[in-house]
């Protein structure tokens, strides 16, 4: 229950982090850091399956009516919901030995890294694709993602670090 | 029977997966018009709530700013009153100023917030916040000291969504005002301080420095409202067209107040269009 409570908690404070001021700070227009992806990491890992791509899906959809994207968030959102427990379960032979806490002292640091820097690439991949809608600023667009997920990793790597 | 009941129990996951998704992809391509559904923008009723409220604390740390802003624009306008004046005193005796007067009667001005805005999508928005009940409607223009920001694309009772000119999806009429050549803006991405300038004829001369303005042809904006100033204009052999790139005259990424104009004549000349 208390877990559950922190859980909401941490989602509705980074949500209005993300939408409030993140949102609204101007990184040299390159940096577009999405750190409201951070609950969906953290999510425990003995959430069934459709659970999570349900949630997945309503927390994108709240973060497009803030960003007036209809639709970009979501997809993004859903397709890592979707990946993620696959990635866990890759990366860590025995499941069930890491409890359903998930964070870099359950996982090991070498795999969280890996974990979190996948799924943040292909987060910022699909919502920077998807707003976009073209390639038309490839070059662009492509350094726009990695130093966006770049800053987006660091501040999920200190939040992680406070967990410890 | 059974065997599909198996396979969709089996594969539930990846099939919720792939049906979230397609409502995504839908939503997306529904709403790549500007016109987006009122639930998933920032016009939506709690979310302009929650800006609304964001705005209220963030503006007292701009209080400063926004009086030298403020007592900036009186002065000028109040230069610009005596220069009127001055220049309205000779003509007072002989000229016919009627006509004149009656042309800008036409606009009603409302004043308003941006309580939201982004600068650095491909489609980008501001929410202001007036709505229907400040006789808002959609279509009309909204401007500011510096020049023109954009159109109204929605209201509800409280709050509008304003597309501005940097959203790739918007060309407004404009005309270069040294010469009274008419083109159209259209804005590629990216850049929030410039936009292109279209459809101008190789024949005409432009020149680094001219102002562009808005042309009057549509009942959104009056005449003579400042869009930019060109700041490059090409023209490779072949082309029948410029390549014109102006400097807009509106800082979107400092929005603060804004002017939404009503036209209290479009009525009358929307009358006049269905008649023919």
């Amino acid at each position: 229950m208390n877990n559950t409570l922190k859980h909401i908690i941490r989602l509705i404070v980074l949500l209005l982090l993300q939408g409030l001021l993140i949102n609204n700070l101007h990184f040299l227009g390159v940096f577009h850091p999405y750190i409201y992806i951070l609950c969906l990491l953290f999510l425990p890992s003995s959430l069934p399956r459709w659970v999570e791509l349900l949630i997945g899906a309503a927390v994108g959809l709240v973060m497009d009516a803030i960003c007036s994207t209809a639709g970009v968030h979501m997809a993004a959102c859903v397709a890592v919901s979707y990946f993620r427990p696959l990635m866990i379960s890759r990366l860590v032979q025995d499941v069930n030995r890491i409890g359903s806490q998930i964070c870099s002292s359950t996982l090991g640091d070498w795999q969280f890294t890996t974990l979190s820097g996948i799924m943040i690439i292909l987060h910022h991949t699909l919502v920077m694709l998807l707003e976009a809608w073209s390639v038309a600023h490839l070059g662009w667009l492509i350094m726009s993602i990695l130093l966006s997920s770049l800053m987006t990793f660091v501040l999920v790597f200190l939040y992680d670090r406070t967990q410890r | 029977m059974k065997n599909l009941l198996q396979f969709i129990m089996q594969h539930s996951c990846l099939l919720l997966f792939i049906l979230l998704e397609v409502l995504a992809f839908l939503l997306i391509s529904t709403n790549q018009s500007y016109s987006r559904s009122t639930i998933l923008t920032s016009s939506n009723q709690l979310i302009a709530d929650v800006n609304a409220t964001g705005d209220d604390i963030v503006s007292y740390f701009r209080l400063r700013k926004d009086n030298e802003q403020l007592s900036e624009q009186i002065s000028r306008l109040q230069e610009q009153v005596q220069s009127l004046e001055n220049a309205l005193e000779p003509l007072k005796e002989n000229a016919d100023t009627t006509a004149y007067k009656y042309a800008h009667l036409n606009y009603q001005v409302i004043p308003a917030k941006v309580i939201d805005l982004s600068t650095d999508q491909e489609h980008n928005y501001l929410t202001l916040n007036k709505g229907k009940r400040d006789s808002i409607e959609v279509g009309m223009g909204v401007v500011c000291s510096q020049g023109v920001v954009g159109v109204v694309s929605r209201v509800n009772e409280r709050f509008a969504l304003v597309v501005p000119l940097i959203h790739t999806g918007i060309n407004q009429s404009a005309r270069i005002k040294k010469n009274g050549q008419i083109g159209f803006t259209s804005w590629q991405g990216h850049d929030y301080r410039h936009i292109n300038l279209a459809e101008i004829a190789r024949h005409i001369m432009v020149e680094e420095g001219d102002s562009v303005i808005t042309s009057g042809l549509t009942s959104t904006f009056p005449e003579g409202i400042m869009i930019g100033v060109v700041e490059k204009a090409r023209l490779d052999e072949g082309d029948s067209y410029y390549n014109i790139r102006m400097r807009l005259t509106t800082d979107f990424r400092k929005l603060h107040y804004v002017q939404v104009l009503r036209n209290t004549a479009k009525n009358e000349i929307d009358e006049l269009m269905v008649d023919e």
